[in-house]
């Protein structure tokens, strides 16, 4: 039986004038962030497979490493230049001027992460803030508009790698705070692991609101931290043999994908109750390189961005290939899926990004 | 001075009577007491004693005869002790204490009794007499009337208190260093002296019982014995105020002599290790301080002169022993590998302990460059410090390197080579030896120069001869090392270009361990002092966790604590936090789990085709290298090894000369040069050679077409080069006729042409009329009117223009019309762009082409080449023709062609 052949892309999106290094879908709307490495964030409607906006948001030097989707109307990006800036998306695009611009200061390839469910958990959130009101030196700089802010818009934490490359940092965005250091003691214990190449904050249903952290490094060592335990780590593994380059969690945070300099990807399984982080399936590649990896929100396939220049389909249940999309003709920087479920976007160095329909869900 | 004999004389008789009186009153004695009293009247003339510390452990009744005991005072104390120990009396006293004492009154002493009047004889008086005594007594046969298990019981009492507790044996080692009681002997009873002390000493372990204390066991006894015979070297050492002693080499003081003959009798006793786990420790600090100090002295004069140091020089020759330095030094080898230890330590160590002897003495010569190169096995890091000890005689710094002992090494080398060779040594000897040899080679071929291997005997027979018959083996490993031998012996031939004999390995450093380092060094661990002993008991029990883990788990001791609290938690699964899970076990624990998941999910996703694979196939046609540089083209056209890439290469490179990017005029000569050099038919598959030739000459024609100056003048010194063929020479001169050809017949394809405003209301004249802008010295527009049909739409002008210096001219006018035409006038119109080169074309081919060179004989062998070199000298006269750079040329050319014919 011969098989179908992939699919091509449904639509591309050209416009970028460099290397397009992330994408991010709207929550609702049928949006789509991307950002590149001389620092041009563009908005695209991805119906009509238009620009819808763009601006330089940051230095063109220094680029974007990654573009999230922050809520109802606000964006969040990260540029090269060591600031994280917060945006309101108006009716005309995006604001000229950023709402907060958080100076982290830090240097890297460490994409951010934002808190992946920040509406559902505020309470607990706030419980992780008054927690970590003893950590914070500065004094207790929120005002009341700050908190009336917060009750509309939820809390807002991005994790990302620090000022020490090695440690990871939690963020509150809407205060521009941060909030706490993983590790957060002098002696740094993941110092020997090199830098931080990728991190992922999610909020486990058994950790009772509180967050949790997954970094990876250079070493190709992932470390579980849960911010109670700031000193110290709860989990510590090494699947991959070069640096961890991203990583993707299911919605449940029953498990999630690791993609790294070496040519396996990694699916594990997590356990948030025992703190235990195992491999499920190690898939082998031909060709090394995973930049980037996403699974979709219904948890059905995950995709992987690989620097052969294919993208590449999961079942994520199972961990068998689907597959090999072949479009970009250069280093694939990330995959990112709708929250519907319908669209993926693939952005690349070839200053495209692709939009593909693979395995849209029935109905 | 005989009066001095005489009172001498006198107190011997005196002290003598006295012990013959305390043995007899022994003797007789009937009540524990009375042996007291007996035994404290002697003491008390010999040590400074407190009757008070006694009178509680004795009787009331002979307590006035203790306090009636007169003696001696003390400046007489001591002379009477010297006496005492110096003569008979004490081995004759001794012998009743041990025995008779021992046997039948001992057990009854009181605690404080035995410490004052029984072990004082034996813990203040000369160390060396005292041994000789009391070993003895642990070998008690039963006869002789005594209860022999007591003598030996107690025996090993008094040498676990003396020479463990009371450090008998540092005090013996200094006796021997200047003593009173060995200033009369003769050198050569002192030496008879030593032998017998050392030797008694050192049998101790062997002697004592089944039920000795534990500390007579020959592993605790020597730990302790070697400490107090280094502490007492070093004490030696720093008294030394001999200064010229210590300079004269041959000089042997009792001391030294004693500790290097108890160190002789450990290594014949199987206890080497233990030694060295003693001395290592103190060698290595010392060293690495002396390193660390950044000291103006050479760390050589630094041992040689500092108090304190300078005796570790000595210690081995001390040892004099060739066997036992032999065992020394394996065993320090061994136990150095598995500590971390660099070349220069490694170096300093082993040339402070045997560098003067290996100097001196043949057989340890021969121990270290013959032996521990080829027949027995150490780890490479060994290998390494041997062969800069022994071969080289330099140290690892790379500045003393330029001082190495070539001779020495050509010849280590020629002994390697031979062995290494032998096909006998291939076939029969096991791969760790060969491993071991190989390393031992390789590692001396990687420190020599040509000149070395050169005056290496039969050297590069014997390497090739050992490559091949190891090539032809079918064991990896074997073929490895043949190859890694090639790839050193080729870095030594020529350092640019280094042989890979396999295809798989390029790396520039040679694992000379060939992968057989982790189990040597597995077998290694277990001899080692107690930090080591540990890990590997650590590692044996908990044999399922790699050794990673655990150094893991001891690097982060924080937050063990929490550590723990966890543990707890997680019980079932027991993970550690700080544990770097090793991911093939896990697979291994999760494997069911998942084949139960496929199986049951499998009947779901079947009726499920959501999820149908695609087509899966995928080809790397997209991920081939591409060239858009020049640079990469050069870059890849070198690598001969890579066919694909060089074939790439000269599919673009013609079309990458040709767009004439800026930086072509910088690398033309290199392009050239290098275009010329591949070897088409190695790269290409068999039977297209042909189209490749074609492609390298026509990317080098257009080489010289665009870029004529600077790559000529490469060709030119390569068509007189001894490095290339007849076949290249002819190849250049054929290029060379080729791009003559283009250049002469060059099409202008392309006139200035800038967009300009077709309408212009600026200047006077109709927006038709063509500008007036063009060369100076040009003529009015004129219209002309148009050559056939009547019906014309365009206007027609034309103007005089002057000619270009060196220009042929096809017309006389130039003609602005529509855009065909004036493509079409365009494509007629050509430039001879020949002549300004001509002479870079000819003139350096003419030059000194009669010259017989190195591989270069126009005249002669290759009449070919000469041919050829006239018909394109010819050419280029031809496309020279008509414009006077011929003239120019002609002449030197005829008197070239006439000179001779």
């Amino acid at each position: 039986m011969s098989k179908r052949p992939p699919p091509d892309p449904v639509a591309v999106l050209r416009g970028h004038r460099a290397s397009v290094t992330d994408a991010s879908f709207h929550p609702t709307k049928n949006i789509l962030f991307t950002g590149s490495t001389d620092g041009e964030l563009r908005i695209w409607d991805t119906v009509q497979h238009r620009t819808i906006s763009s601006s330089w948001v940051h230095s063109a030097a220094h680029g974007i490493i990654s573009v999230v989707a922050g809520g109802e109307n606000r964006v969040i990006s990260q540029g090269r230049d060591g600031t994280i800036k917060y945006w309101d998306i108006g009716e005309a695009g995006l604001s000229r001027s950023p709402l907060i611009t958080i100076k982290t200061n830090s240097y890297h390839f460490c994409k951010l992460s934002l808190l992946n469910n920040p509406h559902a958990e505020v309470e607990p959130t706030e419980v992780v803030k008054n927690h970590q009101e003893s950590e914070l030196s500065g004094g207790n700089m929120s005002s009341t508009e700050l908190e009336s802010d917060k009750k509309v818009e939820g809390s807002i934490y991005v994790a990302a790698a620090g000022e020490d490359l090695s440690v990871v940092e939690l963020w509150d965005v809407n205060t521009g705070e941060k909030l706490i250091k993983l590790p957060n003691h002098s002696i740094n214990s993941t110092k020997a692991r090199g830098m931080c190449m990728a991190v992922k904050a999610f909020l486990p249903p058994e950790s009772h609101g509180y967050v949790n952290v997954m970094s990876g490094y250079e070493d190709g060592s992932m470390v579980w931290w849960d911010i109670r335990n700031p000193a110290s780590p709860m989990t510590c593994v090494k699947f991959h043999s070069e640096p961890v380059l991203s990583l993707s969690f299911d919605n449940l945070c029953g498990g999630g994908v690791s993609g790294s300099a070496d040519e396996k990807i990694v699916m594990f399984t997590l356990d948030p109750s025992t703190g235990s982080c195992l491999v499920k399936k190690e898939i082998i590649l031909e060709r090394p390189g995973i930049g980037g990896t996403s699974i979709r929100p219904d948890g059905k396939i995950f995709a992987t961005a690989g620097w052969d220049h294919r993208v590449r389909i999961y079942d994520y249940r199972k961990g068998n290939a689907l597959a090999i999309l072949k479009y970009h003709h250069a280093t694939c920087n990330a995959v990112s899926f709708s929250d519907n479920s319908k669209l993926m976007a693939s952005s690349s160095e070839d200053t495209t990004v692709a939009l593909w329909e693979i395995y849209p869900p029935r109905n | 001075m005989g009066n001095e004999e005489k009172k001498r004389r006198e107190l011997e008789r005196r002290v003598l009577e006295k012990v013959e009186q305390a043995i007899a009153s022994v003797h007789n004695a009937k009540d524990v007491d009375q042996v007291i009293v007996a035994l404290y009247s002697v003491a008390v003339c010999l040590f400074p004693l407190h009757l008070h510390s006694l009178s509680g452990s004795v009787d009331e009744k002979y307590r006035q005869e203790l306090w009636a005991l007169e003696a001696p005072s003390g400046d007489d104390k001591t002379e009477w002790c010297n006496v005492f120990y110096r003569g008979a009396a004490f081995r004759a006293f001794a012998r009743v204490l041990l025995y008779d004492v021992a046997s039948d009154w001992l057990a009854c002493f009181a605690a404080s009794a035995r410490k004052h009047v029984y072990d004082v004889f034996f813990l203040n008086g000369c160390a060396a007499e005292i041994v000789q005594v009391v070993v003895p007594c642990l070998q008690l046969s039963g006869s002789g009337g005594h209860d022999s298990s007591a003598v030996c019981l107690n025996a090993e009492r008094l040498l676990v208190l003396c020479l463990l507790e009371n450090d008998l044996i540092l005090q013996i080692a200094r006796e021997f260093a200047g003593g009173a009681q060995f200033q009369d002997l003769s050198h050569e009873q002192l030496k008879q002296a030593i032998s017998k002390v050392s030797q008694l000493v050192t049998s101790i372990p062997d002697k004592a019982r089944l039920g000795a204390p534990t500390s007579l066991s020959s592993h605790l006894f020597f730990e302790r014995l070697t400490t107090q015979l280094l502490q007492g070297a070093e004490e030696w050492d720093m008294m030394l105020v001999d200064e010229t002693a210590a300079a004269e080499d041959t000089h042997m003081d009792g001391s030294i002599r004693f500790v290097g003959e108890a160190f002789a009798r450990i290594c014949r006793r199987g206890s080497a290790d233990v030694l060295l786990s003693e001395m290592i420790p103190r060698i290595l600090g010392q060293v690495r301080s002396v390193l660390s100090s950044n000291s103006v002295l050479a760390i050589s004069e630094i041992f040689d002169s500092k108090p304190g140091f300078r005796f570790w020089l000595k210690i081995m020759e001390a040892v004099n022993d060739s066997h036992s330095v032999e065992r020394i030094a394996e065993e320090l080898l061994h136990q150095l590998a598995v500590q971390n230890i660099n070349d220069v330590e490694g170096y300093w160590i082993l040339w402070i302990l045997f560098g003067r002897i290996f100097k001196r003495q043949t057989p340890i010569r021969f121990t270290f460059v013959e032996k521990f190169l080829l027949w027995k096995i150490f780890p490479t890091c060994c290998l390494r410090w041997i062969i800069y000890f022994a071969v080289l005689e330099c140290t690892p710094n790379s500045a003393s390197l330029r001082s190495y002992n070539a001779h020495g090494l050509s010849n280590t080398v020629h002994r390697l080579v031979v062995a290494w060779s032998r096909k006998e040594f291939v076939q029969s000897s096991p791969i760790e030896q060969q491993a071991y040899v190989t390393a031992a080679l390789g590692l001396c071929l990687e420190k020599m120069g040509k000149e070395d291997l050169d005056a290496t005997k039969d050297g590069l027979h014997s390497i090739l001869q050992g490559i091949s018959c190891r090539l032809e083996s079918p064991v990896y490993l074997i073929r490895k090392m043949a190859s890694a031998i090639a790839f050193v012996f080729s870095k030594i031939i020529d350092p640019q270009n280094p042989l890979y004999l396999d295809d798989t390995s390029r790396e520039e450093t040679i694992d000379w361990e060939f992968g057989l380092a982790t189990r040597r060094k597995g077998a290694l661990t277990t001899p080692v002092h107690d930090g080591d002993e540990r890990t590997v008991e650590r590692e044996n029990s908990s044999s399922t966790l790699s050794g990673k883990q655990i150094q893991k788990g001891e690097e982060n001791g924080v937050g063990n604590a929490a550590k723990a609290r966890r543990k707890k938690e997680s019980a079932f699964t027991l993970i550690d936090p700080d544990e770097v899970i090793d991911p093939a076990t896990i697979n291994e624990s999760t494997f069911y789990e998942d084949e139960s998941d496929h199986a049951s999910e499998d009947s779901e996703t079947s009726s499920d085709s959501l999820l149908q694979p695609y087509d899966l196939t995928d080809d790397d046609a997209d991920l081939k290298r591409k060239f858009s540089q020049l640079v990469d083209v050069v870059g890849a056209l070198r690598k001969s090894d890579d066919a694909e890439g060089v074939e790439k290469a000269l599919d673009v490179a013609e079309k990458l000369i040709r767009a004439s990017p800026d930086e072509l005029k910088y690398m033309a000569g290199d392009l050239a040069k290098t275009l010329v050099q591949v070897r088409c038919s190695d790269v290409t598959v068999e039977g297209e050679e042909e189209s490749a030739e074609e492609k390298r000459q026509k990317a080098v024609v257009a080489l010289i077409v665009t870029c004529p100056l600077e790559s000529l003048d490469s060709l030119n010194k390569l068509l007189y080069s001894p490095n290339v063929d007849i076949s290249q020479r002819v190849m250049i001169l054929d290029i060379m006729i080729d791009a003559a050809q283009e250049l002469a017949s060059a099409r202008i394809l392309k006139s200035e042409h800038r967009p300009k405003a077709l309408i212009s209301s600026t200047s006077d004249q109709p927006w038709f009329m063509p500008r007036n802008t063009g060369p100076p010295g040009a003529g009015p527009w004129k219209e002309i009117s148009s050559t056939g049909t009547p019906l014309n739409w365009s206007y027609s002008y034309e103007r005089e223009l002057p000619s270009k210096a060196g220009q042929i001219k096809r017309g006389k006018t130039r003609r602005w019309s529509l855009r065909t035409a004036i493509q079409d006038n365009q494509m007629e119109w050509s430039q001879n762009s020949f002549p300004q080169y001509a002479a870079a074309f000819m003139l350096p081919a003419m030059q000194g082409y009669d010259k017989k060179r190195h591989g270069v004989d126009l005249l002669g062998r290759d009449f070919i080449v000469l041919g050829k070199l006239i018909y394109m000298l010819g050419v280029c006269i031809k496309c020279a023709a008509m414009h006077p750079e011929a003239s120019v040329l002609a002449s030197p050319l005829l008197d070239m062609l006439r000179s001779r014919y």
